[in-house]
């Protein structure tokens, strides 16, 4: 009962993500750079919940993307499940505690989602190369994703915490008390 | 990492005003910001002062041979103006002796003859690296994949997917669009790419090395390649880039439509 109404959370989670994306994240921009809220929270749900579910809902809510607006259908989706998977990886390595382990997990996984979608992109679509201007628009991105996951980190843990009890709630061995 | 909540509050506090005042200053467009007025107004009467010393010392010794050198410039500038304006008056006259002859072939660069179906954009990509657009009109209003769509002022794009009531376009300011071009006066042909780094401009390449590109001019589509009808206006050339080799230059192409607040789009029917 609990995990339905966890997973029916999430789903909303992810409607409210993608309209403040498509609007307010549209024009509150750093140098015309949007984040990608999607990758922040396919790292939650693998952070927090089992594996399975980390890598279930990154393919899901790729495919989703994908079929709305994409030429490339299930290039995101592939993004998102290895971050989903990177997720559980993080889990077992590092503690969800530190400051520094939160910035650098969001680094890598922005960095390995957006390249892995731009390099796929340029296979299937032959679209043109600029590698310095790829580069700027993902360093400043992934700075908006750093300070965007510290801002809500805070939220994220208190919900993350509730919904780890519920699915490891006797196998928690990363929080520190 | 949030141990103690007052701590933790105010660090998140800072982190968002932080945010905010980035956002503003990134993407502020006008050249001098507030802070740089203050540090001008500050700075500004000392090196008024010392750059007019500056010029009384080191700018008398040059005063007279100067005055010679200017008055022939003028001369030749004066002379080459003339010659300037006659070949205007000339070029007026030609293009207008073109727009007739082109009406007259019935080539005009309104769309009538083209059937068009009209639709709204109703969605957006949410990705910083590509620009496709969802459009309300699907296989069940006739658009099939490869019509080339238009807006009010030009080249939008080309479907690339159909469903029964929505179709995805391609918009040509996205990475992977390639639309072969006309520069309208020289009638020389070249390539626009969409680029990265910009939602407002094209790169124009492949400019043949004997091709002069005269800045503002308009560029059409060419109709080579099969994908664009001919004929098409995309935008005008902003400015030229030029580079060591006649070959690696290129020019940016500023696109008459504008993508941030597109609208109301039309799908050209017959190819």
């Amino acid at each position: 009962m609990k995990r339905t109404i966890i997973n029916i959370v999430l789903i909303l989670t992810i409607f409210i993500i993608y309209l403040l994306q498509l609007n307010f994240f549209n024009w509150f921009t750093i140098a015309g750079v949007m984040p990608n809220l999607f990758i922040i929270l396919v790292l939650f749900i693998g952070l927090f919940t089992s594996k399975n579910l980390g890598i279930i809902y990154g393919i899901s809510i790729g495919l989703a993307l994908d079929l709305l607006t994409s030429q490339t259908v299930g290039v995101t989706a592939v993004a998102f499940g290895l971050v989903g998977l990177l997720a559980t990886i993080f889990d077992k390595n590092f503690s969800k505690d530190n400051r520094i382990t939160i910035i650098f997990i969001v680094t890598a996984s922005t960095i390995l989602a957006e390249t892995f979608i731009y390099l796929l992109n340029y296979v299937f679509l032959d679209s043109n190369i600029n590698i310095l201007a790829f580069v700027k628009i993902l360093a400043i991105e992934t700075l908006y994703n750093i300070i965007l996951s510290i801002i809500l980190y805070p939220l994220i843990q208190r919900a993350g915490y509730y919904i780890e009890n519920e699915y490891k709630g006797n196998r928690i061995l990363t929080r520190y008390f | 990492m949030y141990k103690n909540k007052k701590s933790g509050f105010l660090g998140v506090l800072v982190t968002i005003i932080v945010l905010i005042i980035i956002v503003i200053f990134s993407n502020n467009d006008s050249g001098v910001s507030f802070f740089e007025n203050i540090a001008n107004k500050v700075v500004s009467p000392i090196q008024n002062g010392l750059t007019f010393i500056k010029n009384k010392v080191s700018g008398n010794e040059n005063f007279f041979t100067n005055v010679k050198d200017l008055k022939e410039q003028n001369e030749e500038l004066l002379k080459k103006n003339s010659e300037l304006e006659t070949s205007l008056r000339e070029l007026e006259n030609i293009k207008t002796e073109n727009e007739q002859l082109k009406e007259y072939l019935n080539l005009t660069e309104k769309y009538g003859e083209y059937k068009t179906i009209s639709g709204y954009v109703i969605n957006r990509d949410i990705s910083n690296y590509s620009r496709t657009i969802v459009i309300n009109i699907g296989s069940n209003d006739g658009v099939e994949k490869g019509m080339t769509v238009i807006g009010d002022k030009g080249l939008v794009g080309h479907v690339v997917s159909v469903t029964e009531t929505t179709a995805k376009v391609q918009t040509i300011i996205d990475t992977s669009s390639s639309v072969s071009a006309i520069m309208s006066t020289t009638k020389d042909s070249i390539v626009c790419k969409g680029e990265l780094d910009s939602d407002k401009t094209l790169r124009a390449m492949y400019i043949p090395t004997d091709a002069n590109v005269i800045q503002g001019d308009s560029i059409e589509t060419s109709g080579i390649g099969g994908l664009y009808p001919k004929g098409i206006h995309i935008g005008t050339v902003q400015k030229v880039v030029s580079t060591q080799n006649m070959i690696d230059r290129y020019a940016v192409v500023e696109t008459a439509v504008n993508f941030e607040k597109l609208t109301s789009v039309l799908v050209i029917k017959n190819n």
